[in-house]
């Protein structure tokens, strides 16, 4: 069958599907993600019950959305993935790291499928013939001949000759003779599904013969049917068109009742026995049993009893509507249903909301302005509201900003994966350990810090830790340790990659750096020497594998981290390791700002970076070798900047003068900034001042002052960096 | 461009309508779709390490917008700000930039046909933002191409990266 004759067969009448494929693709990603992390997590040797599940349950829920919506490619691997998760589940046979691995790939494969079908179809569709025939084989206890590669619909269980249980329906086992059978199908809203059963009869040479027995039920068809195949491999075929739920299948002239294999997807624990099987979702077993109903594939019924997460997910449909990703969508950890309420919304409309907030705020602080040479005796209560006012803007901006920050974890999840199979290629032995992974960022900067930090780790991995044998005689144990954490430090988040491997050698940095004629001496400090390596083309790799070595990633690197305002730092130790830490700002489109006034003019300092400021004479400040000013802050020489002289402040009146020192705080450094008067202390909307013009140094933004005036918010790092040399 | 090509550009370019502007005692003109609105002076903030004629910046409705002096960039002989000063802010593909002129007049359509070629001359103004010249009655109109001319190198308001 075509994919076309699927999705207008799969629908059968009036609902059209297509509105919920969004849906459907991001709830399947996730739960291929999810499953990947179980797969990664999986102990080998002692498999618990739950994880195994819980492996099932993600395999389980994508084929059903991808038979409901007529992806027959995604089903049928799904449904292959799903048997090898079954027989596994029910420790017919023992997990080992050749299925892992096979599950792995498989879910790959699932989610270039998807990806292809989510971009319209185009294209060629992966052949999956040869991930179907291992995970059959692996199905079977590993080794021997197995079926080939299935017809192209008709998803054949896996032949389950010796290891079926008992409660299997005995018709189902070996001999194949041919069989009457009585199927019933509903009831279900939409009857006309189970009519397209009949189109599998026909298309399916072999299948059997289908009648239509008439019937006075609304909702309902039955079939009689002669096959030679077992009622689990019509249910399977049936399933393209009508949940499993709904069909219940028996030996005509009402013989047993076949409901007992059923008993595979746990739907009827409680009702085992029971004759006729016309459940829907409402009659489910409570949620102790193994399988609770699906959340987010309530599609199939409109019945009155379908469970609050099915409407949970039809809401979300309608309020999210073409949403590209989810904004706000929990994240589910470890083996847990996905249980958390969340609403998917479009990023568009988050940074909408944060606008409006923006905008919110500088008309209140314009307020406030205002109100400040009114008589407070007389203006109580404007001033009470005025003040309330406050509170309630500072409330709702924090509550509006912690909406785009979402947790590291989001961006430390992809590399147990990576990592695995990066090592296992260049046959290291690594382990991963992440640190604060609670640690929030903003989305925008998610997207943006992935690939460097995706860099830097496979480094790490490639050129970084050694061999096990060399690890071994250099006294370290075998198996090295990369480490990813993430912290909040003042104003900035800082990530860190570190690993226990050979680390940095200067002695091959300087070498390289002189062979590729760059001017350097052997009187650089160590982390001078460290940045060389930024330079583009640079390595020091006598191999080049393809996954680095060939001197284009850390530039590149350093720049996507620049563009982010952010910094990038090694240190290292030869034999023992090294660190990079990656510095950003957290991007706040609201923050805490001090205006300092120099000459006429206002400059903004972000009030995270200040750390005191004070009076200053003159006297105190002294000049090192005819350039540079340092001031003495107790204990501590400082570098001193006069921001008249760096922004070329126009001095009209002599009178006045710089005499006040405001200390800040960035990139590790400190640095004592030379103002004439320090004006307040205030919220203000950063305002971005590239988009109409270019980027100035030494300033980060512009913001818009309670008197409609323009201030220029000053970068402290390119501050303090400019005051290093 | 030679004036050859120029000409031929001209003959087949369609009528369009200009703004025209005063700077001193010379007329130009510019395309009025680019201007999205009309301004008195403010005095903006000023950036430091900008040339000269880069004024600084100022706060249209929350987005930032820089100021060009286009009397200062075109070496006029006076530059007053008084209230009669005007700043046009143009929307060139989603750059808001805003210009200093003396005064604002009308807005004129001027078939092609009526458009000379402008001579290469040694000028403030690179000769590639001039489209040409246009006569009304006695005076000539100097017609620029202001999204060439802001987006140059020189102008300092684009870096040499974008």
């Amino acid at each position: 069958m075509t994919e076309a004759q699927h999705e207008s067969g799969g629908t059968g009448g009036d609902i059209d599907l297509s509105q919920f494929y969004q849906i459907f693709f991001e709830e399947a990603g996730e739960n291929l993600d999810l499953m990947e992390q179980m797969l990664l997590n999986l102990n080998l040797e002692t498999a618990d019950d739950e994880e195994l599940n819980g492996i099932f349950r993600c395999a389980h829920s994508v084929k059903g959305g991808a038979a409901t919506f007529g992806f027959a490619d995604v089903a049928e691997l799904t449904h292959k993935m799903e048997s090898l998760l079954d027989r596994l589940r029910r420790h017919e046979i023992q997990p080992n790291s050749a299925m892992v691995d096979v599950l792995l790939e498989s879910a790959d494969a699932s989610r270039s499928l998807l990806a292809r079908h989510q971009a319209g179809g185009e294209g060629e569709a992966m052949a999956t013939g040869d991930l179907v025939r291992r995970i059959s084989e692996l199905a079977l206890g590993g080794g021997g001949a197995t079926a080939a590669a299935p017809k192209a619909v008709a998803p054949v269980a896996p032949p389950e000759p010796v290891a079926v249980k008992p409660a299997l329906q005995p018709a189902a086992s070996g001999e194949k003779a041919a069989r009457s059978l009585e199927i019933r199908v509903g009831p279900i809203e939409h009857p006309e599904q189970a009519d397209a059963i009949q189109e599998l009869f026909r298309d399916i040479p072999g299948l059997g013969t289908v009648t239509v027995v008439a019937t006075e039920e609304k909702g309902v068809r039955i079939f009689a049917v002669e096959t030679v195949s077992s009622d689990d491999e019509l249910l399977d075929l049936f399933a393209f068109h009508v949940a499993k739920e709904h069909i219940a299948i028996k030996a005509a002239g009402g013989g047993k009742a076949s409901e007992a294999e059923d008993a595979h997807y746990g739907f009827f624990e409680g009702a085992a026995g029971a004759p006729e099987v016309a459940t829907s979702y409402a009659d489910d077993p409570p949620p102790g049993a193994p399988l609770a109903p699906l959340p987010g594939f309530g599609f199939f019924e409109g019945s009155p009893g379908a469970p609050a997460a099915a409407s949970a997910a039809m809401t979300g449909a309608e309020a999210g509507g073409a949403s590209k990703s989810p904004a706000n969508a929990s994240h589910p950890t470890g083996g847990a249903q996905p249980e958390a309420a969340t609403i998917r919304v479009a990023i568009n409309k988050v940074d909408q909301l944060i606008n409006l907030v923006g905008e919110l705020v500088i008309t209140q602080a314009m307020l406030a302005q205002n109100s400040r040479a009114l008589d407070p005796a007389v203006y109580q209560q404007l001033l009470t509201g005025l003040a309330d006012l406050d509170r309630n803007t500072r409330d709702l901006q924090e509550s509006v900003m912690s909406i785009r920050m979402i947790p590291m974890s989001i961006v430390f999840n992809r590399f147990p994966r990576m990592l695995r199979d990066l090592a296992s290629k260049l046959g290291k032995k690594v382990d991963f350990v992440t640190q604060g992974e609670a640690t929030e960022l903003d989305k925008g900067l998610v997207e943006k810090i992935t690939d460097p930090l995706t860099h830097l780790v496979r480094n790490s991995c490639d050129h970084g830790v050694e061999m096990p044998e060399q690890r071994i005689a250099a006294g370290k144990p075998e198996t090295g340790t990369i480490t990813l954490s993430a912290s909040h430090q003042g104003g900035s988040i800082v990530i860190e990659v570190r690993d226990d491997g050979r680390g940095l050698s200067r002695e091959k940095i300087l070498s390289k750096a002189r062979e590729r004629g760059m001017d350097v001496s052997d009187q650089m400090s160590d982390s001078e020497v460290w940045g060389l390596i930024f330079a583009p083309g640079f390595s020091t790799a006598e191999v080049v594998t393809d996954v680095s070595g060939r001197g284009v990633g850390m530039d590149v690197v350093k720049k996507n981290i620049a563009a982010l305002n952010g910094t990038v730092e090694i240190e290292s130790s030869l034999g023992k390791g090294m660190r990079v830490s990656v510095r950003l700002p957290l991007t706040l489109a609201i923050m805490d700002g001090m205006s300092v006034g120099v000459g006429e003019e206002v400059y903004i300092l972000p009030l995270s970076s200040v750390v005191e400021s004070f009076q200053v004479k003159p006297e105190a400040v002294s000049t090192v070798a005819q350039g540079a000013q340092l001031v003495k802050v107790r204990d501590e020489y400082m570098p001193v900047i006069e921001l008249e002289k760096v922004f070329q402040v126009p001095r009209f009146d002599f009178e006045k003068s710089c005499d006040i020192m405001v200390v800040v705080e960035a990139d590790g450094s400190r640095v004592a900034l030379l103002v004439d008067e320090l004006l307040g202390q205030q919220q203000v909307v950063v305002k971005n001042l590239e988009s109409n013009y270019r980027k100035v140094p030494n300033v980060s933004g512009a913001t818009i002052l309670g008197d409609g005036k323009v201030a220029l918010i000053l970068d402290t790092g390119a501050l303090v960096r400019r005051s290093r040399h | 461009m030679g004036m050859m090509e120029k000409m031929d550009e001209l003959a087949t370019a369609a009528p369009r309508e200009y703004l025209t502007f005063r700077l001193d005692q010379e007329e130009y003109g510019i395309d009025i779709l680019k201007v999205q609105e009309i301004r008195g002076y403010e005095p903006p903030t000023r950036v430091a390490n900008a040339p000269e004629f880069i004024k600084g910046v100022i706060n249209l409705r929350g987005t930032i917008v820089p100021i060009v002096d286009m009397r200062l960039k075109f070496n006029c002989a006076k530059a007053e700000y008084s209230a009669f000063t005007v700043v046009i802010v143009l929307n060139l593909r989603n750059r808001i930039v805003g210009i200093v002129v003396d005064s604002v007049s009308d807005v004129m359509e001027l078939p092609a046909d009526s458009l000379k070629a402008a001579p290469d001359i040694e000028s403030a103004i690179d000769s590639d933002a001039v489209i040409g010249l246009g006569a009304l009655a006695d005076r000539m109109l100097i017609l620029l191409d202001i999204e060439k001319l802001m987006s140059a190198t020189d102008m300092g308001l684009v870096s040499a990266a974008d």
